[in-house]
């Protein structure tokens, strides 16, 4: 099937999946990090059936794919942190306020408008990350393979 | 506000390397443990930033 199109199918499926399970309504998602409130524990399990659904495709439905860095370092935990305060502070994280745009609530333009200028302003500060130092993404295995073999034939 | 957090998500994701969609539900069901610490760090401080603009300072923010 063309690739392309299974994206852009996934791609709705996606859109229509947050905005039925209330991940695009900022005040459910509030009320879900609410603890000490009125706790709304709901959308845990639409978590919790996007990655049980994800490790069963994972485990018996797809090719096995690229290796994952074990490596846990204070960038991974810092831009975790910082992350967090702003969905806590707006109930939006990057998914549903995309999709958000699609309801143009004046609040999911602002937001997303944010979003991208930090986005911006990350890729304007940072410099870009030697491929040697690139701790997060370690080569798939038939890019592995290929070193080992221009290796063996030099 | 609504500004600040957009700037905050979209600094915190690329420096993460990755937000809810991302580490939550691609990391967490592939047995990532980096994705699992980012999950936890970024529900509890999200959860802590919750808890302080809607039950300690009330009101100054929403």
């Amino acid at each position: 099937v063309n690739a392309r199109f299974v994206a852009a199918v996934s791609g709705a499926l996606f859109a229509v999946g947050l905005a039925l399970s209330g991940m695009t309504d900022p005040g459910k998602v509030l009320g879900f990090l609410d603890v000490a409130g009125a706790w709304d524990p709901s959308l845990a399990f639409v978590m919790g059936g996007a990655v049980g659904l994800h490790f069963l495709w994972l485990r018996f439905g797809s090719q096995p794919s690229a290796t994952s860095s074990r490596n846990v370092d204070a960038r991974l935990v810092g831009g975790a942190a910082i992350f967090g305060v702003g969905w806590g502070l707006s109930g939006y994280c990057p998914g549903p306020a995309l999709t958000s745009l699609a309801f143009l609530r004046p609040e999911a333009i602002v937001f997303t408008v944010a979003m991208l200028a930090g986005i911006l302003v990350f890729r304007l500060t940072s410099r870009p990350r030697l491929a040697s130092e690139s701790s997060s993404v370690e080569p798939e295995p038939a890019q592995a393979i290929d070193i080992i073999r221009t290796a063996q034939s030099d | 506000l609504l500004a600040l957090a957009g700037l905050l998500v979209g600094y915190g994701t690329q420096l993460g390397n990755g937000c809810t969609s991302g580490h939550g539900v691609c990391g967490l069901s592939r047995l990532s443990l980096r994705s699992l610490v980012a999950v936890l760090t970024f529900m509890l401080v999200a959860a802590v930033t919750v808890f302080l603009t809607r039950h300690v300072f009330t009101g100054a923010s929403q």
